[in-house]
């Protein structure tokens, strides 16, 4: 049984604390998301099984197994279930597998999977962090701070500061010059209809990143212009069964071919993605040759280019609507996000296999491997 | 002394504001936007007026973009963030039909006649019955304001001339006239002081009023006597700032700050209006020239690259830079310019000006001049010598006012140098040299001399206002040390007065509040007031007493100390009867925990409220602490969990976080939702009383607070926190001992989130984390460092 994508929408996306929708609520947000996926995939919402919904801190607004509590505020069937699952920024991809496997063993034909994250309203490391002290103390990189960990990578693979500035300006550039409408469902809000992102600098430059003081090391070279700013935001996709699609006469964007997790050291775990995406490869029997489209979330420049690197990437292939640095990294959605990004790329351009890949806090990583469905 | 300039008559029972809720201000530029920020601070409703550009879609737009910058501003106009809310831009085409509703219409244009009566005529049709209108015009008279307009309007019409900046500068000088409305002058100035927070100072309708007409003089005759005696600017000001009981400013560094732009424009003014035979003629355009190849070179002040003094930042150093008066050239500025006789100012203003140097001759030549100009203004400005005193020192910022300083020489000595000097003595000298002197005591009141020669008490009002009424009404304190006295403020009330240097806290202030705790407990008794007059509550321990004990290894002294805070702490919190503080200036460290302590709080709206003991290398130990985590909880400033209060009293207490207002400690929780703000400094006192007899009823002591702390757990997380910051530079080392010092204490040290833990618990944590620090040599460097630079040390 194959896993198939019928269809993407999200949030825009927009900075936590100052931007548009950070007076509201990120249940809001994200019910208002899977009715218009809903609405646009046009399917008959008594066949849903289950929403998975990927979270990186659920407590508060988040709590309350906030997928069940989206089955209600979606006005879905009561028979339409809900889970939420964690594995920090990778969450929604990792919800987008679980559909994935779900439809392989035969446990179901349709699934509501992605994530949400309002970083203005529930802070990252949530409101009551406490760490196993014993664990801090033996092995205190566990709970490395992720600047941190880009300052690592940027040491290990000699990436410089100007470089990392280069990549962000560009992934401003193409991010502007994008157009995401299509998958964009606009909130209400308190204020008024928000229909567009909010992270993206179309006039980003080189010049103003150089004035920007390191922001997690004195002597480091990653700053706030080379880190995905903080953003709230969700997004979705709908995961069926290939042939409970066709019968449905959804729209197939594109199926899934194969996905992987991995762990590596935690003070590194932007490398995250290179050994998930070479599992997730020769788990589809291809070559990173074959691959046509590259999303890799840009949780920072010095991480992305320090998987380029490792990966031997083409870099013409990755993000060619831009990345995190630009739109914004809403730690649970980004997962939906990249996911479905590849998927609509897809469908729409002369184009046959894609990657969707990210690093995990913790030192972790997970890729997805799509395949356009002729 | 405290004399409060005389206040409106309260026999008449008035509204506390005056009937004045909503405002309008004419006029969006520095003063304008400062007065429409400081009435948002007070509560009103304002509508702030301004022109519509040419061609702008927001019409708006100059209104609105002035309500932007009040949020950015430094100092900060704006008490709260959210002040800003209660201000409205308009503009002055579209939007007049607003005006119906005002209670005060405050017009703060540029200072030409021609536009302000436009703006007057343009308003009128819409103005209520009602309304109060204003002129902030600090040069033009009031009669030439009035000059056409209907005899209705002119009946409403007063001149308001406030000081800039309007929050934090607390003189208003109003003009009434004849015709003015009988109650009029009466509700503004109540809403003025009781709201705004200002001392209201009745004016006649001369030039420049009262305080630029002496403090134009003043600098005009500084200037002149720095020119004749071939001064430097440094010179100069290092010896008529401090000296002579002036703001460190002197004068060049005072035309820097008020602008070097505007003085040739308010000289003029003075000049153009006064009275042929004005002193100031003889003066003025003394360094015209000066002044205006500054402002042609765009040295316009602060505001500018510099004025006399400027700030060289090429080389990535700060060098202060002073201008040569001879050839325009900017060199370091001499740090040591003052003469010998400078230090003798602290003997007094006599001893000064006889002392043998030209510094001497030079500040005798101004005073006496400025002295006699003085007493000649009398009663042309104001028949009141109190009101043209307290003008200078509220406006001015002179410690004392003209006729408090000539009191404080001697009439006799001055007015026969005045003699040999060839200056013409005024009559109201003459007659007060004869009386010996402008003011007098009578039966615990003060008098002052009137022109006519009758001694007139000065009102403060029925009510106790400062300590200072009760020290001359009583004879003696209940008790008393060097540090610390008690009073009987009436009505039951025990008044704890704080009167070592700086009011620092020592075992002498703690003996004092213990007794008073003690006399407590005593029937006649119905609380205990801790308030004194000084511009500050009280800055914290007396660190020199610390360092010593520290320096010398007599740790069990230094602990004692640590105990016998923490006992006289808890006995204030656990007294019988309620004790309320009365908060003004900082407030900070030990002075901080009186008020975590205290039962209520009245705060003067400029209170600077904080927990600055990791800037001295300490943690707070006197319940600091233990009051902060419950507090922050208790005012519901944070949520649930046992990491939301040790979190937030982390960043308050390890970033040294210090309010910027009473309104902002209230965000803070150093004051509680209910205590209370007055924006009068004078009322702080009595109206801290009155919170005291309220709570006073009914009273019982407060539950002991329980803590459910993080323990291990949340010192890992604060430790994490920690470490990220030194790692990117916002931490120094010694940073990372005394705020992981301070991390302990709030998670609770060796404790787990369910047990429950008391507030002797916490205070034990607070006593072993100033042990450990007190015997560190950083923690040492930077007391020493406090005490000798007044600043802290980033080791």
């Amino acid at each position: 049984m194959t896993a198939v994508i019928c269809g993407f929408s999200r949030s825009p996306f927009t900075p936590a604390k100052k931007g548009a929708l950070s007076g509201s609520r990120p249940d809001d947000i994200a019910a208002e998301v899977i009715k218009g996926l809903i609405d646009k995939t046009g399917l008959d919402a008594n066949l849903i099984e289950d929403i998975i919904l990927g979270c990186a801190f659920p407590e508060a607004e988040q709590g309350f197994n906030l997928a069940r509590m989206l089955s209600f505020l979606s006005d879905l069937p009561h028979s339409v279930a809900g889970v939420t699952i964690n594995r920090f920024c990778g969450s929604s991809m990792q919800a987008i597998h679980d559909a994935a496997g779900r439809i392989a063993m035969g446990a179901g034909d349709a699934f509501i999977a992605g994530g949400v994250e309002s970083m203005t309203r529930i802070p990252m490391s949530g409101f009551n962090p406490m760490p196993n002290p014993r664990l801090a103390t033996e092995m205190p990189e566990a709970y490395t701070n992720m600047g941190l960990t880009a300052e690592n990578l940027a040491a290990i693979y000699e990436i410089e500061r100007g470089t990392q500035e280069n990549f962000a300006v560009e992934s401003h550039r193409r991010a502007a010059n994008a157009d995401f409408s299509d998958v964009i469902i606009p909130i209400t809000t308190n204020s008024g209809e928000v229909s567009t992102d909010g992270c993206i600098r179309s006039d980003s430059n080189s010049n103003s990143l150089a004035r920007l003081k390191p922001a997690f090391k004195s002597d480091g070279s990653v700053t706030a212009g080379t880190s995905s700013p903080l953003t709230d935001g969700a997004a979705f996709v709908l995961v069926c069964d290939k042939e409970f699609a066709i019968a449905q006469g959804l729209d197939i964007l594109a199926s899934i071919e194969s996905t992987a997790v991995s762990g590596c050291s935690p003070e590194i775990m932007g490398i995250g993605p290179v050994s998930a995406t070479q599992k997730a490869l020769m788990r589809a029997g291809l070559s990173l040759e074959e691959i046509d489209v590259i999303e890799l979330n840009e949780a920072f420049a010095a991480q992305s280019l320090a998987v380029i690197e490792e990966l031997g990437l083409d870099a013409s292939k990755v993000n060619i609507d831009g990345g995190a640095l630009a739109l914004g990294h809403p730690l649970g959605a980004s997962g939906a996000r990249i996911v479905g990004r590849a998927a609509t790329i897809l469908a729409k351009k002369d184009a046959k296999i894609a990657l969707a890949t990210m690093c995990i806090g913790g030192g972790q990583g997970i890729a997805t491997i799509l395949r356009k469905v002729e | 002394m405290t004399l409060a300039v005389q206040s409106p008559q309260k026999s008449v029972k008035m509204q506390h504001n005056g009937g004045i809720n909503k405002v309008a201000v004419i006029g969006s530029g520095i003063m304008g936007a400062g007065i429409a920020a400081h009435c948002a601070n007070a509560g009103c409703d304002v509508l702030l007026y301004d022109i519509v550009p040419n061609g702008a879609e927001d019409r708006s737009m100059i209104a609105r973009d002035a309500i932007g910058r009040m949020k950015k501003s430094n100092p900060e106009v704006l008490m709260h963030p959210s002040n800003s809310q209660r201000i409205h831009p308009v503009n002055l085409e579209d939007d007049l039909a607003l005006l119906g509703d005002r209670d005060w219409v405050i017009e703060v244009v540029v200072e030409r006649l021609d536009i302000k009566h436009t703006i007057y005529s343009n308003i009128e049709e819409y103005l209520s019955e009602n309304v109060i209108l204003s002129s902030n015009t600090s040069t033009i008279p009031r009669s030439s304001l009035v000059d056409g307009m209907s005899p209705s309007l002119a009946s409403k019409f007063l001149i308001t001339h406030f000081f800039n900046p309007p929050r934090y500068l607390p003189l208003l000088e109003i003009v009434a006239g004849e015709e003015v409305v009988e109650d009029l002058y009466h509700r503004m100035s109540i809403f003025a002081s009781e709201r705004l927070g200002k001392r209201v100072t009745l004016c006649n309708d001369t030039p420049g009023f009262i305080g630029n007409r002496l403090g134009i003089y003043f600098v005009q005759r500084a200037i002149a006597a720095t020119l004749d005696h071939g001064f430097t600017v440094e010179q100069a000001d290092a010896m008529l700032g401090r000296p002579i009981g002036l703001p460190k400013t002197g004068v060049f560094a005072l035309m820097d700050l008020v602008g070097i732009d505007i003085i040739p424009a308010v000289v003029q003014s003075m000049v153009d209006n006064l009275p042929p035979e004005d002193a100031l003629h003889e003066i003025a355009g003394k360094g015209e020239d000066i002044i205006e190849k500054m402002i042609s070179e765009g040295y316009t002040g602060r505001k500018g690259k510099g004025g006399f003094f400027r700030l060289n930042t090429e080389g990535g150093t700060r060098i202060k830079e002073a201008r040569s008066l001879v050839d325009g050239t900017y060199d370091t500025a001499n740090r040591r310019a003052a003469f010998t006789s400078a230090k003798i100012g602290r003997q007094g203003l006599k001893r000064l000006m006889t002392h043998p140097d030209e510094g001497a001759a030079f500040v005798k030549e101004i005073l006496l001049d400025t002295f006699a100009y003085a007493a000649s203004l009398v009663p042309e400005v104001s028949e009141d010598i109190a009101a043209i005193d307290g003008a200078m020192r509220v406006g001015y910022n002179w410690k004392k006012g003209p006729f408090e300083m000539m009191d404080s020489i001697g009439l006799e000595w001055l007015v026969g140098e005045m003699v040999s000097a060839g200056i013409e003595i005024p009559s109201f000298l003459a007659l007060a040299a004869e009386r010996g002197s402008f003011y007098g005591q009578e039966g615990g009141e003060i008098t002052r001399l009137d022109f006519s020669g009758e001694l007139i008490e000065i009102l403060t009002g029925a009510e106790v206002t400062t300590v200072a009424d009760i020290k001359r009404r009583r004879v003696k304190p209940i008790r008393k040390n060097a540090s610390a006295s008690i009073w009987d403020a009436n009505d039951g009330v025990l008044l704890v007065e704080f009167h070592s240097k700086m009011n620092a806290l020592d075992p002498l202030i703690m003996e004092i509040l213990l007794a008073a705790v003690d006399l407590s407990e005593d029937d006649e008794w119905k609380g205990i007031l801790i308030a004194n007059d000084s511009a500050n509550f009280c800055a914290g321990a007396n660190l020199g007493l610390a360092l010593f004990a520290a320096n010398l290894g007599a740790w069990s002294t230094l602990e004692d100390f640590i105990a016998l805070g923490q006992d006289t702490y808890q006995a204030l919190k656990y007294a019988e009867v309620p004790v309320v503080s009365a908060a003004s200036g900082m407030c900070l460290g030990g002075g901080c925990e009186i008020l975590l302590h205290s039962d209520g709080v009245v705060a003067h709206s400029e209170s600077y409220i904080g927990l600055v003991e990791a800037g001295v290398g300490i943690v707070p130990a006197w319940g600091g602490c233990k009051e902060m985590l419950a507090r922050l909880t208790d005012e519901k400033l944070v949520g649930l969990g046992p990491m939301a209060a040790p979190m937030q009293a982390f960043e308050n207490i390890g970033m040294a976080k210090v309010a910027k207002s009473a309104h902002q400690a209230k965000d803070l929780g150093y004051l509680r939702k209910r205590d209370r703000i007055t924006m009068n400094r004078d009322r702080v006192m009595s109206d801290a009383k009155s919170f005291l007899l309220e709570l006073a009823q009914d009273y019982s002591p407060p539950s002991p607070n329980v803590y459910h702390l993080p323990g291990p757990s949340g010192l890992a997380a604060l430790k994490m926190a920690l470490n990220d910051l030194a790692i990117a530079g916002h931490a120094t080392p010694h940073d990372l001992t005394v705020v992981g010092e301070l991390a302990k204490v709030l998670t609770g040290g060796e404790c787990d989130h369910t047990d429950e833990l008391s507030e002797e618990d916490i205070l034990a944590l607070e006593r072993k984390a100033i042990a450990s620090l007190a015997r560190n040599e950083l923690t040492l460097a930077r007391m020493e460092h406090m005490l000798a630079k007044g600043k802290p040390l980033r080791n």
